[in-house]
């Protein structure tokens, strides 16, 4: 017999409501708040209080009100969501200083996923999604061959850079052209790079995932955005936090960044072994804050707009094995790499061989999908130092991915049974896990200023080995 | 034991393993809603190659399809069928 369905499926790999002390209450559990949620004064106070919020992390007057303005909208009108969410998008890239290149991008994308819907038996119809890679990356190459003085450099690579900040959301839509739903064009369009904000990484993926988790009446759209207004109390919360960790331990204490750590190792002059410690788990923890503060804000408003998206970044520090954090940490650029490397790997390659199979996919997705997706979102790196000399700045990250894949197979391979006990179960492997992580930051964190050799010599200093 | 049965065993072993031992009922979702992740629907993917031969590079492959008891219930009706 199955067991009764929770009123809200969803959000379960964050804690469950508990009655415990919280910095942030529980407010979408109280009855009395979700109910008042769904009135018209509720309305107005959870726009009212995402507006303010979410005014702290837009600099742009334009682009708070614009995005104000479309939550308030699908507020009022939630049967209308996609076409509001369609208006908020386009209003949104409209007033960008790059709006036509931006436009087109996103153009170039609703035709590409038309072509692929018209024409699914084509060449391109039957791989759209490696098609639209390997075009992207010819076209890298053939914006290498425009000499430096043609009229024509910059408007290319200014093209390029434009589509990069598209690729994967374009990825996403020609992976959804046969996933019902079945959305038009303009409900696409919604998607791609929606209101609410994003990186170069979809968040949360594609229209076909934000059709399945949108909320369905009054009720779930109230719990909602009632966990996004919390979220985004959170990400302000991490953001003040971030402004006190950073005065206390670099303006105050004087501790240097990890960055200017590594410079000076180059210089061959560098901070004593425990000083770059500091700096190195210091910079560790303040990556994961960063990540936090901003996956917490996109999420937030991607929940206010009515879809229940899981948080980007969820209490990665508990994890107990290297697989698990990655998992973790950046939640949506793990399902990108996961959707668009492990899985086709994983489904047509080495079936008979089960851990092979898994290596492989695991390889395809953090070695070589991690470095793609880093290559072409820091494509403006071909233009300044041309395409070889890019490629060798890329050797440390490339070493990062090569590292994090091995750690990555062999801890899905691992996967033994979980210890008892708080220290051994929890506490030593949560701090192994961190360790691993913060020290293969040293080749992750990078302006690819150094070549590897030097990383490595930084990375002896902090074992007391001065080479 | 039916299909379902062994669906639902297999599916509260991978959650146990996780140290989640929250009961589901046949549609609620467990990988949408996050209480598995991509990770884990590599090993039920396995186990439905294993067990009943269904092949996701032929038919194509959908979370949607493993989301829920019922929808991997479905999948593997129509696997019969095909064959």
């Amino acid at each position: 017999m199955s067991a009764p369905a929770p009123a809200l499926a969803g959000y379960a790999s964050e804690p469950r409501p508990s009655p415990r002390l919280r910095l942030i209450p529980a407010i979408e559990t109280y009855p009395r708040v979700v109910a008042f949620a769904q009135t018209p004064a509720g309305k107005v106070a959870i726009v009212g209080a995402f507006g303010l919020g979410y005014g702290c992390f837009l600099p742009q007057p334009a682009d708070w009100l614009l995005v104000a303005l479309s939550i308030a909208l699908i507020t009022s009108f939630p049967k209308s969501r996609w076409k509001l969410v369609a208006f908020g998008t386009l209003a949104v890239t409209v007033v960008q200083p790059a709006a036509p290149y931006l436009l087109a991008a996103a153009m170039l994308g609703l035709l590409l996923f038309w072509c692929a819907r018209q024409w699914p038996q084509s060449a391109f119809g039957r791989r759209p999604v490696a098609s639209l890679l390997i075009g992207f990356s010819l076209l890298m190459l053939s914006c290498c061959l425009i000499p430096r003085q043609s009229a024509s450099f910059l408007p290319a690579w200014i093209a390029v850079g434009m589509l990069s900040k598209y690729i994967w959301f374009i990825g996403y839509a020609l992976m959804d052209r046969t996933k019902s739903p079945r959305d038009g064009l303009a409900l696409q369009a919604g998607s791609l790079q929606p209101f609410w904000g994003s990186t170069t990484t979809p968040f949360p993926k594609g229209a076909a995932y934000l059709r399945r988790i949108e909320a369905r009446d009054a009720e779930q759209l109230a719990i909602t955005q009632l966990k996004g207004i919390k979220l985004l109390a959170w990400a302000l919360a991490l953001m003040l936090f971030q402004r006190a960790w950073m005065f206390g331990f670099h303006t105050y204490l004087h501790i240097p960044y990890a960055a200017q750590a590594l410079a000076m190792s180059v210089r061959r002059t560098p901070y004593p072994w425990y000083v770059c410690w500091v700096s190195q788990v210091l910079s560790f923890f303040e990556f994961l804050l960063q990540l936090s503060i901003f996956g917490h804000q996109f999420i937030a408003g991607c929940r206010v707009a009515g879809f229940k998206a899981l948080r980007n970044t969820c209490r990665p520090l508990s994890s107990t094995t290297i697989i698990d954090f990655f998992n973790r940490f950046y939640f949506y650029f793990k399902e990108l790499l996961v959707e668009f490397f492990f899985y086709p790997t994983f489904f047509r390659y080495f079936k008979r061989h089960r851990r092979l199979r898994v290596v492989a996919a695991t390889f395809a997705a953090v070695t070589f999908g991690n470095m793609f997706f880093h290559f072409t979102r820091d494509y403006w790196m071909v233009p300044q130092y041309g395409l070889l000399n890019a490629l060798g700045n890329f050797q440390v990250y490339a070493f990062y991915c090569v590292v994090l894949g091995t750690a990555l197979s062999i801890s899905q391979l691992r996967r033994r049974a979980p210890r008892t006990g708080f220290v051994r179960g929890r506490l030593l492997p949560a701090t192994w896990v961190v360790l691993f992580y913060c020290l293969l930051d040293v080749f992750g964190s990078t302006a690819r200023n150094y070549p590897l050799a030097e990383h490595f010599r930084f990375l002896g200093h902090l074992f007391g080995i001065n080479v | 034991m039916d299909h379902k049965s062994m669906i639902r065993q297999f599916l509260q072993r991978l959650l146990a393993q996780k140290g989640d031992q929250r009961p589901f009922g046949d549609s609620d979702s467990l990988l949408l809603s996050g209480r598995l992740q991509s990770v884990d629907a590599v090993e039920l993917v396995v186990f439905l190659e294993e067990q009943w031969g269904i092949d996701f590079a032929e038919i194509g492959f959908d979370e949607t399809q493993i989301d829920t008891v019922d929808a991997v219930d479905v999948l593997v009706q129509n696997a019969g069928v095909r064959k």
